[in-house]
C-alpha cells in the first residue's frame, strides 16, 4: 500500500482550504484543516477527520486523507447551512472526487425511490446509464490507484443489483471491467461511452428532476447533470407520466442506446411492407384450379348432393387462402419455373387446410403435442429438424455430424444403387458442431449449418452433400429455407445474416447492422423478408430484395433465443434467454404484449404459431411446452385487485372446466396463487373448497419466482427432457423433440 | 503474502486469489520479484479476459441446447477470440481438481493428472460401443390433457419441477383442526407464534407479556379464537399440576375476553368449562408447589367467572344458575377438598351478593361446624377458607347503604347465634366486623 509522495495538485480539495498546500508537509496540513474545521465550527467533520487521519499510516495520510475528508467536508457543508458562499471553489475542485459520484448517485437513487410512485417508472430508467457512467468514471479515474478501483468494484456490487431485472445481461457484460484499458476495448462499454442514451420523460417528471438537481448542488447534483448532459439525450414529452403503460417499466422502442439499435427506428418502423402472401406463379394456379376442380367433382360424384352444403370445397378453400391483400408483387422475388411437384405441393396444402384440427383458446380446442424422445445422444445433440410433411426428423450433433431418421418407422432408402436400408441416414460433412438445420418445404433437401463456419446442403435422396456454404467468418449459428424453397437465410457469430440460394455458392445479401451474435433466423411466410434475433436484445427484419432493415424491434431485455412467424404474416413471436416470449406486430413494429411463464432462467429453444395463428407453442431447457393464447390480452398478475380477480376467474373456469386435467388448471391455479388473500378468498368464495384457498396460498409463495401470465394456457411438462424443437403440422398436429437427459 | 492476497480479494469477483495466481505463474516462469502492482493489475487483467472467453463459450453452451459449460465450449470461444487453443483437456472426462494446503491460508489447486500404464492400456479390454442414438414417441398431450402414461411425469413430479405451478399440494396434506374454514396464511403463523410464545420454556415473561397484550388488543383474531380457546382447554386439562401453565392460560382467557374487537359471546359456552375446572378442581398445583400459587390461580378464576357472569350473564339464561348449581354441590359436599371448598366459596362469593345471602349465609353455620371439626383440613387451609368466607360476608356489605346506628350487644349476640361460633371468631376478627356483622344482620332482615 506505499504511495509514493505526489504533490498535491488542483485536483484534490484541500487546494481549497486558504493557504497554499504545497508548502506544508502532512502533519502541518492536518492541523491547519483542523483548525479551520474547528473555527467554523464544522465540529462533525473535523471528528470524522481526526478518527481518518488516525487510521491511516502517516506515510499514506498526505495523499489519501484529504481526499475522503474534502468528501465529508462537502457533505456537511451542505448539510448544516446549505449555503452556496464560497463552495464554488470547493465544488469545482471536488467534482473530481470518486466518493462524491457514489454519494451522487446515491442520492439520486434514494430521492427516485422515495418519490412519488407515478414518477418512479420514467425517473428508474435514467438511474441505469447514470448507474454506467459513474461505474466507467470510477474505473477510469485518471489517477486511479487501487483503492479507486476497489470502490468502482464495491459501487458495482452495492448497486448492480437495482438493474439487474432489466439490464441483468448489459450487467454481466459489464461486470468483468476493472481497468481503463478495458474500457477501450470492451464492446459493451464502447456503446455506452460513444453513443448517447435516449430517453423519454415527460414535462412533468423532467422538471422535478431538474429541480432535485438544482437543490443537491453541494450532494452532486452537478455531476449528475454533468452524465446527462454528456450521455443521455432526454426527449420531453409532453405526456404525462403513466403508471400502466406498457413500456414505462422497459425501455420503450425509441430509448436506450442508439447503438444498440439505428437510432432511427421510427423513420426505419415506418417504411412501408407487404405483408401479405406472395401470389402463385399465374400459370400454376390455373393449373392448381384445374385439379382442384377435378378432385371436388369426384368427391361429389361419390357422395351425392349431400356433403356440399356443409363443406367447402377444395376451390373454395383455396380462392380463400390466396385472397389476400397487401401482398408483394411476384416479381420481387425471382423464382425458378414451377414443376409438377410445387402443384402437388400446393394441392395437398389445400386438402391439409380443410381437415385440419381447430385450435384456439377456448378450453376445448387445445393443441395435441406429439412429443419425440432422443435417447442415448450424451449431450451432444445440438438440434432437432421436422420435415414439413412430418416424415422425416433431423438431428444436429455437436460431434459435427446429422442424423436423419423416419418418423414412420420406414428404413431410409437411398436412390444410390446398391445401398442399403436403414433405420437412420448419418449426414457426414462438416468440420464442427451442427448448430442448426432446415428441410426445404418439398423435403428433398436438408441444409445445415455449423461451427466450421459453412452451411451445408444435403439431398434427401441420395443422402450425401451437394454443396458447401461458405461465406461466415464465424461459426453459423441458425439456417432457415425459405418457404418457398430456392433461398435461405443464415444467421452468425459474425453478427451478419446472409441470404443464399441453392444454386449460387456466395451470399446473394450480408444483413449487417446487428451488433452483436445473430442467433436465430425465419423466413417471413411470403418470403420476401427475413427475420432475425440477436443477442444485442432485438429483432429486426429485412427486405430481401434491398437488403436493407425495414424494422427494430426493440424490448427484450436479454437475448433472443428463438423467432417465429404467425403464418398470417403479421406477427412475429420472439423468446428471449429469460424466458419471457414477447408477440410484435410486424405492420407497426412495435411489440403487442409480453407473455412470461417459462422458468426464470431457462431458455426458450423454440416457438411455432399453428395453423390458424391463435395458439403459439413454446419450448424450453425447462423441460416443458407450453401453450399461449395469442389474441388474448396479457396481464401480470402482480398489480391491481381487479387483475387479480379476473385471474383468479380464468383459473377457476379452468379448473372446472377440466376436473381431471391437473396440468392444464395448473398454470391458471398459480397465476390465481400468486394473487393477494383477497383473491385466495375470491376463489373460494367461487365454490371452492378451503382447500384450494390453502392450496392457492401455497402456490403463492411458490410461484413467486415465475409470474405466468394469464395468457398462458397450459404447461406441459416432460420427464428431464428439455424440449428442442416444437412445430406445427399442417393439420394442427404439434410435434415435439428434446434429448432425453436421464440419470447418467 | 497472507495480507497481501486478502487484500487484493475485495478487487476481484472470484473465489480464488488471482494476484497470487499471477504470482505462481510467474515464479514458474522464473520471475521471481514480481512487483504487487504489477500482479495486481495483470490479475484484474486476466480476470476480464477470463470473464470474455466465459461470453464467448456461454454463447456456443448454448446453442448446443445444454445447460452445463464443458471443456469444448472453451476452445471453441478460443477458436472465435482467435487464440491458441489449450490442449489436452478433453470434455468427454470430468477435470478433478485436487487440493492442497501449501501453507497457513495457502490452498494450491492443481488437477488431478492420474499416471497411465501404456502396458495396462493396451491390454484393457475394449470399452463398451455407446448405445445408438434412438428415438420413442408418445403423446405429451391430447387435445390439451396430459395423459397419465409412463412417458409423461406424474402431476405432482411435474409441478415440483415447475415452479409457475401450484405447489406440491397433493403431498403435503395440511392438519386442519375440527372447525373447517379457511385460516390465512398469516392467522396461521399468528396461531403458532402465540402457542410458541405461550409453551416454549424459552419465551421470556415479556415474550409472554407481548403476546398477552396482542390477544388483548389486535383486531381481526376473531377467526383464532375457536383455535385459542381449544389451545386453553387442552393446556389446562393436561398441566393441571402446573400451576403457573394455569395461571397463564387464565391470562389468556382473561384477554380474549377484554379485547373488544372479538365477539366471543358464542364461545362461552366452551370457556366455561377450563374456568370452572380451575375453580373447583380436586388438585391444582403440585402438592409441593406453594399452596399461595393454587389459590391465586382460583381466585383469578373466581374473577374471571365473575366477570363472565355479569357480562354475558343476561344473554345466557341458564349460565347463571347452572354455574351457581355446580359451585353449590362443590360448596355443600364437605368430603372435597379444601381448595374445591374455596374455590366454590370464591365463585359463589363472584356471583353477587345475592346468592351468598341465599347460598352462603343459609348454609354458614352447618358448613363450618362441620369444617372446624374435621381434621382432614390442615390450619392453613382453614385459615384461607375464614379469609374466603370473610370475603363473602363482606361483599354483602353495600357502601352505600350502611346503618348509622351503633352496632349492639342484641346485635351481636344475633349474629353470632345465627352464624356459629366458629365464623363469629372470624368475623370478630376481621377488622371492619362491625360492618360486617351489620351488613349480615341487614340481610336477614328481607329474609
Amino acid at each position: 500500500m506505499s504511495n509514493p509522495q505526489r504533490p498535491l495538485g488542483v485536483g484534490t480539495p484541500a487546494a481549497a482550504t486558504p493557504p497554499p498546500p504545497t508548502q506544508y508537509s502532512a502533519a502541518d496540513l492536518n492541523r491547519i484543516v483542523l483548525e479551520y474545521l474547528n473555527k467554523k465550527g464544522y465540529s462533525k467533520t473535523e471528528q470524522m477527520l481526526r478518527i481518518e487521519s488516525a487510521t491511516r499510516t502517516p506515510a499514506a495520510s498526505v495523499p489519501g486523507s484529504p481526499t475522503p475528508s474534502g468528501g465529508h467536508q462537502d457533505a456537511s457543508r451542505s448539510a448544516t447551512n446549505g449555503t452556496v458562499s464560497n463552495t464554488d471553489t470547493l465544488l469545482k475542485s471536488s467534482t473530481d472526487d470518486p466518493n462524491l459520484f457514489i454519494r451522487a448517485y446515491k442520492s439520486l437513487r434514494d430521492w427516485i425511490e422515495t418519490s412519488l410512485d407515478i414518477f418512479q417508472p420514467e425517473l428508474r430508467k435514467l438511474l441505469f446509464p447514470i448507474f454506467v457512467h459513474t461505474f466507467f468514471y470510477l474505473i477510469q479515474k485518471p489517477d486511479s490507484k487501487s483503492p479507486a478501483t476497489s470502490l468502482a468494484r464495491r459501487f458495482f456490487d452495492t448497486y448492480s443489483s437495482d438493474h439487474s431485472v432489466l439490464h441483468g445481461y448489459d450487467l454481466q457484460l459489464l461486470s468483468g471491467l476493472t481497468l481503463p484499458d478495458h474500457l477501450q476495448e470492451n464492446e459493451t462499454a464502447k456503446l455506452y461511452r460513444q453513443h448517447k442514451y435516449r430517453l423519454n420523460m415527460s414535462r412533468t417528471t423532467f422538471d422535478l428532476l431538474l429541480h432535485f438537481l438544482d437543490e443537491t448542488e453541494n450532494n452532486g447534483g452537478p455531476i449528475i447533470i454533468r452524465l446527462i448532459n454528456q450521455y443521455i439525450e432526454t426527449n420531453v414529452t409532453p405526456s404525462r407520466p403513466d403508471k400502466y403503460n406498457d413500456f414505462s417499466h422497459s425501455l420503450g422502442p425509441d430509448e436506450g442506446i442508439p447503438g444498440h439499435t439505428t437510432g432511427q427506428e421510427n423513420r426505419l418502423n415506418s417504411q412501408p411492407v407487404r405483408l401479405g402472401r406472395l401470389p402463385l406463379d399465374e400459370r400454376m394456379a390455373k393449373e392448381v384450379e384445374l385439379r382442384l376442380k377435378d378432385e371436388d367433382d369426384t368427391a361429389q360424384n361419390n357422395n351425392g348432393i349431400a356433403g356440399i352444403g356443409t363443406t367447402k370445397t377444395l376451390l373454395q378453400e383455396f380462392h380463400e387462402m390466396n385472397q389476400t391483400e397487401d401482398s408483394p408483387v411476384r416479381e420481387v422475388l425471382p423464382l425458378p419455373q414451377y414443376k409438377g411437384v410445387d402443384v402437388e405441393h400446393e394441392i395437398a396444402a389445400v386438402k391439409d387446410a380443410r381437415s385440419r384440427l381447430k385450435i384456439g383458446p377456448t378450453e376445448a380446442s387445445l393443441p395435441s403435442v406429439c412429443m419425440y424422445t432422443f435417447h442415448n445422444t450424451y449431450d451432444g445433440l445440438n438440434c432437432l429438424e421436422f420435415s414439413n410433411d412430418s416424415s422425416l426428423v433431423a438431428g444436429g450433433f455437436s460431434d459435427s455430424y446429422l442424423k436423419i431418421w423416419s418418423l414412420k418407422g420406414e428404413k431410409l432408402q437411398s436412390v444410390v444403387k446398391g445401398s442399403q436400408p436403414l433405420t437412420s441416414q448419418r449426414l457426414v460433412g462438416h468440420a464442427g458442431p451442427v448448430y442448426g438445420a432446415s428441410f426445404s418445404p418439398d423435403g428433398k433437401y436438408l441444409l445445415s449449418c455449423s461451427e466450421d463456419k459453412s452451411a451445408r446442403l444435403w439431398s434427401m435422396d441420395t443422402y450425401t452433400a451437394l454443396v458447401s456454404y461458405k461465406g461466415h467468418s464465424h461459426p453459423v449459428w441458425d439456417v432457415a429455407f425459405s418457404p418457398v424453397g430456392h433461398y435461405f437465410a443464415t444467421a452468425s457469430h459474425d453478427q451478419t445474416a446472409r441470404l443464399w440460394s441453392c444454386d449460387h455458392i456466395y451470399p446473394l445479401r450480408i444483413f449487417a447492422g446487428h451488433i452483436s451474435d445473430v442467433d436465430c433466423v425465419t423466413f417471413h411466410p411470403n418470403s420476401t423478408y427475413v427475420l432475425t434475433g440477436s443477442s444485442d436484445k432485438t429483432c429486426r427484419m429485412w427486405d430481401v430484395a434491398k437488403g436493407t432493415p425495414v424494422r427494430i424491434m426493440i424490448s427484450h431485455t436479454a437475448p433472443v433465443s428463438a423467432i417465429t412467424m404467425s403464418p398470417d404474416g403479421r406477427t412475429l413471436a420472439s423468446a428471449a434467454d429469460d424466458g419471457v416470449i414477447m408477440l410484435w406486430d410486424l405492420g407497426s413494429g412495435k411489440a403487442i404484449k409480453a407473455m412470461r411463464g417459462h422458468e426464470k432462467g431457462s431458455s426458450i429453444y423454440s416457438l411455432s404459431f399453428s395453423r390458424e395463428g391463435s395458439v403459439l407453442v413454446s419450448a424450453g431447457s425447462d423441460c416443458s411446452v407450453r401453450v399461449w393464447d395469442v389474441k388474448g390480452g396479457s396481464t401480470t398478475p402482480s398489480s391491481t385487485s381487479s387483475t387479480v380477480a379476473t385471474l383468479a376467474d380464468s383459473g377457476k373456469v379452468l379448473a372446472d372446466g377440466k376436473a381431471g386435467d391437473a396440468t392444464a388448471a395448473g398454470p391458471a391455479g398459480g397465476v390465481a396463487g400468486s394473487a393477494t388473500g383477497g383473491a385466495a378468498g375470491g376463489s373460494t368464495a367461487g365454490g371452492q373448497s378451503g382447500d384450494a384457498a390453502a392450496n392457492a396460498a401455497k402456490a403463492g409463495a411458490s410461484a413467486r419466482q415465475t409470474f405466468a401470465t394469464s395468457d398462458h394456457m397450459a404447461t406441459f411438462m416432460t420427464k428431464r427432457t428439455p424440449v428442442y424443437k416444437v412445430q406445427f403440422t399442417g393439420r394442427n398436429l404439434c410435434l415435439a423433440g428434446g434429448a432425453f437427459m436421464g440419470t447418467s | 503474502m497472507a495480507s497481501s492476497s486478502s487484500s487484493s480479494m475485495k478487487y476481484s469477483y472470484t473465489l480464488w486469489s488471482p494476484s497470487d495466481t499471477v504470482k505462481d505463474v510467474a515464479e514458474s516462469l522464473g520471475i521471481a520479484n514480481l512487483s504487487e502492482e504489477v500482479s495486481k493489475s495483470l490479475a484484474m487483467d486476466v480476470e476480464y479476459r477470463i470473464n470474455e472467453v466465459l461470453e464467448q463459450a456461454t454463447k456456443f453452451m448454448k446453442h448446443s441446447k445444454r445447460t452445463i459449460l464443458t471443456t469444448q465450449d472453451i476452445s471453441h470461444a478460443f477458436r472465435v477470440l482467435n487464440l491458441e487453443p489449450l490442449y489436452g483437456y478433453d470434455s468427454t472426462r470430468p477435470i478433478k481438481f485436487r487440493e492442497a494446503v501449501l501453507g497457513p491460508g495457502q490452498t494450491l489447486y492443481y488437477i488431478d493428472d492420474e499416471e497411465v500404464d501404456f502396458e495396462r492400456i493396451i491390454n484393457m479390454p475394449l470399452p463398451k460401443v455407446p448405445r445408438e442414438v434412438s428415438f420413442t414417441a408418445h403423446w405429451l398431450a391430447i387435445e390439451g390433457v396430459q395423459p397419465a402414461i409412463p412417458q409423461n411425469p406424474q402431476p405432482s413430479e411435474g409441478r415440483s419441477a415447475a415452479p409457475g405451478q401450484p405447489g406440491v399440494s397433493s403431498t403435503e396434506i395440511e392438519v386442519k383442526p375440527l372447525v373447517k374454514h379457511a385460516l390465512s396464511r398469516e392467522l396461521q403463523l399468528y396461531y403458532d407464534r402465540v402457542v410458541a410464545a405461550l409453551t416454549e420454556e424459552s419465551s421470556t415473561s415479556a415474550m409472554k407479556n407481548a403476546v398477552l397484550n396482542s390477544l388483548g388488543n389486535d383486531p381481526g383474531l376473531h377467526q383464532l379464537i375457536p383455535y385459542l380457546i381449544q389451545f386453553v382447554a387442552e393446556k389446562i386439562r393436561l398441566n393441571l399440576k402446573n400451576a403457573s401453565m394455569l395461571y397463564l392460560m387464565l391470562q389468556v382467557l382473561h384477554k380474549l375476553l377484554t379485547n373488544q374487537t372479538i365477539f366471543i359471546e358464542p364461545y362461552i359456552h366452551s370457556i366455561m368449562p377450563p374456568i370452572l375446572t380451575l375453580l373447583v378442581g380436586k388438585r391444582i398445583g403440585t402438592s409441593q408447589s406453594s399452596t399461595e400459587e393454587h389459590y391465586k390461580v382460583r381466585d383469578f378464576a373466581a374473577s374471571l367467572l365473575n366477570q363472565v357472569c355479569t357480562k354475558y350473564g343476561d344473554t345466557y339464561h341458564t349460565l347463571k344458575p347452572r354455574v351457581t348449581r355446580t359451585l353449590l354441590k362443590a360448596f355443600m359436599d364437605t368430603s372435597k377438598s379444601a381448595g374445591t371448598q374455596y374455590g366454590a366459596l370464591s365463585g359463589l362469593t363472584a356471583m353477587g351478593p345475592e346468592v351468598v345471602r341465599v347460598l352462603i349465609l343459609g348454609n354458614l353455620r352447618d358448613w363450618a361446624a362441620v369444617i372446624g371439626s374435621t381434621s382432614a383440613v390442615t390450619d392453613e387451609d382453614k385459615r384461607r377458607l375464614g379469609n374466603a368466607v370473610i370475603e363473602a360476608l363482606r361483599s354483602l356489605v353495600d357502601p352505600e347503604f350502611t346503618t348509622i346506628d351503633d352496632l349492639t350487644d342484641q346485635d351481636r349476640a344475633r349474629f353470632a347465634e345465627f352464624v356459629g361460633p366458629e365464623v363469629d371468631k372470624l368475623v370478630s376478627e376481621a377488622s371492619d366486623s362491625e360492618s360486617i356483622i351489620k351488613a349480615v344482620l341487614d340481610s336477614q332482615k328481607f329474609v
